[in-house]
């Protein structure tokens, strides 16, 4: 069995966002990057996974990462396989860049496709964007079934179905059952992503990790030409509804300037 | 076009739809003008709300989604022209590779946020389990129920039923005062509705000052526990 984990290199959130010249996108010339906090949970949970099927004395399923980037995310890679995957592959063509999730989706489809993964983690929604739409493309594409804000994953034993428990709104759960190969997109709470060990990331050096450039794919269909979108400007959000702003004085103060306020508001 | 809304439940299967349509998709949009040639433009929120995006899509064809609560309601158009019955597909029934096998509520507890008059919400900008606290007796001081963002129960330092959001709770106090919470989507859907509500962060850029009556830009182990001392002093004085 093989887990295949798709993770994304995204902008640290706390890091300090800066708009580039252009207005197009951000300036990224002092930026930390990270996995995307969801991509860590998916990572962890084929991880647990992989370690279940051993308890149950099945054969370890191998857990492959993959990503889609510049030649940066190979760090994201590095790491991933620090944290106990065996394998990863950059989706790193030139004609692969500058897609959107349509385009991305449809690379990483191909990729999923051509190692044979009878399970696909993603996370939830990406840090950075946030549209929560790689993973459905993927699931469509390979005409498979698929669970957006998954909670919880159990493997049947004769690994043909996943049990899963996916959120809705208001602190209600679904429970699903879905054949396999099936597509799941993990959401953040499902596990608690273990931390790199140095011997991990030791071991990390010597695991394989192969660029893919998914040529085998229509040109048309991927990067920048095989998007649906385009983003033309990025902007700071509107200003607020005009609130008082108390700033630049001792917490005392700003204590005693809040009180009064509240007193008249809500009468403390 | 076709417009859903952003839920949990269309936004599962809205990008599908788009790859089958041939469409461009965008998700959680929270305005659509049109520029001068006719050109749809969406505006939505990217990098957790710190940023908004301009998106034009490159297909005639366009699958959005819409964010909950961005657009004010209308009243009702008087007769629509038309309206399409559509069937079940006739294949629907035979073999289920996706079966629901039922719903329950993801787990209750003691604490009654929805009917709280005052509530006061641990963000993940109070650090860790152990600073939890400073939340926590702040909200002693001013008799208000303790909430959480979601990041501050997914790592464990609050349960479930603190947490305040489109996964959890939605609330209206009368005082919502948030410490080291950014300002989500997902979190404001959760407390918008708050009569008065108070921020605590040190980032001025946070979107959580845009919804804020009162913010604070200073660090919150000092104003909180200054807030708490001098509500003290108030009571016993
Ligand atoms: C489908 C879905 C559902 C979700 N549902 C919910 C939900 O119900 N509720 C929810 O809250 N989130 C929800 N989220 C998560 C949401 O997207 C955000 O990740 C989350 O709200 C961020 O929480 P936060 O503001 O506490 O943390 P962050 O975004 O990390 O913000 C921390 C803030 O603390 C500030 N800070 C840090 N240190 C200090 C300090 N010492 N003093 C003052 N300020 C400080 C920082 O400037 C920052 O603004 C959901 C996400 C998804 C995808």
């Amino acid at each position: 069995m093989r887990i295949g984990v798709c993770i994304k290199q995204v902008p640290d959130t706390d890091s300090h966002l800066r708009i580039a010249d252009s207005g197009r996108e951000i300036d990224d010339s002092d930026l930390n990057w990270v996995i995307s906090s969801c991509d860590l949970c998916a990572l962890e949970e084929a991880l647990v996974l992989a370690e279940a099927e051993v308890s149950r004395g099945e054969e370890r399923p191998e857990v492959v990462v993959f990503s889609l980037g510049p030649a940066r995310v190979e760090e994201a890679l590095r790491k991933a396989l620090a944290l106990g995957a065996d394998r990863a592959v950059h989706l790193a063509g030139e004609a692969l860049q500058g897609g959107d999730a349509l385009a991305d989706g449809c690379a990483l489809a191909a990729a999923l496709a051509k190692d044979h993964c009878d399970l696909v983690l993603t996370g939830a929604q990406s840090d950075d964007l946030g549209q929560a739409a790689t993973p459905a493309v993927i699931a469509e594409i390979l005409g498979l079934p698929y669970a957006w804000l998954v909670m919880a994953v159990e493997l049947d034993a004769p690994r043909q179905s996943a049990r899963v428990v996916r959120e809705l709104e208001g602190g209600m759960n679904e429970l699903l059952r879905l054949d396999l190969p099936a597509v799941l997109a993990i959401q953040a709470g499902i596990n608690k992503p273990r931390f790199a060990s140095l011997r991990g990331t030791l071991q990390a050096r010597r695991k394989p990790l192969h660029r893919e450039d998914c040529s085998a794919v229509d040109a048309g269909l991927v990067g920048a030409a095989g998007a649906g979108t385009e983003t033309e400007s990025v902007t700071l959000p509107p200003a607020g509804a005009g609130g008082v702003v108390i700033e630049g004085v001792s917490a005392e103060a700003a204590a005693e300037e809040l009180l009064a306020h509240l007193e008249r508001e809500v009468a403390l | 076009m076709v417009l859903l809304p952003h839920t949990y439940q269309s936004a599962e299967y809205a990008p599908r739809l788009a790859v089958r349509l041939g469409a461009a998709y965008v998700a959680s949009v929270s305005s659509a003008t049109l520029d001068a040639c006719g050109g749809l433009r969406f505006s939505r929120a990217i990098l957790q709300a710190r940023l908004r995006a301009e998106v034009r899509p490159k297909r005639r064809l366009v699958v959005a989604t819409v964010q909950i609560g961005a657009f004010g309601g209308h009243d009702p158009v008087e007769s629509p022209e038309r309206v399409f019955e559509v069937g079940r597909p006739a294949d629907v029934e035979r073999h289920r590779e996706r079966e629901i096998l039922g719903r329950e509520a993801a787990g209750a507890g003691g604490v009654d946020l929805p009917g709280a008059e005052r509530i006061v919400t641990a963000g993940r900008g109070v650090g860790g389990p152990d600073e939890v606290s400073v939340a926590a007796d702040l909200a002693s001081a001013l008799d208000a129920e303790l909430g959480a963002s979601r990041p501050v129960v997914d790592n464990g330092w609050l349960p479930r039923e603190h947490q305040v959001g489109s996964s959890g709770h939605i609330v209206a106090p009368n005082l919502y005062v948030a410490l080291g919470v950014s300002g989500s989507i997902q979190h404001l859907m959760g407390m918008s509705g708050s009569r008065v509500i108070v921020a605590v962060n040190r980032d001025p850029e946070a979107p959580i000052f845009s919804v804020a009556h009162y913010g604070i830009v200073a660090d919150l182990h000092d104003v909180a526990p200054a807030l708490t001392r001098l509500l003290e002093a108030r009571r016993s004085g």
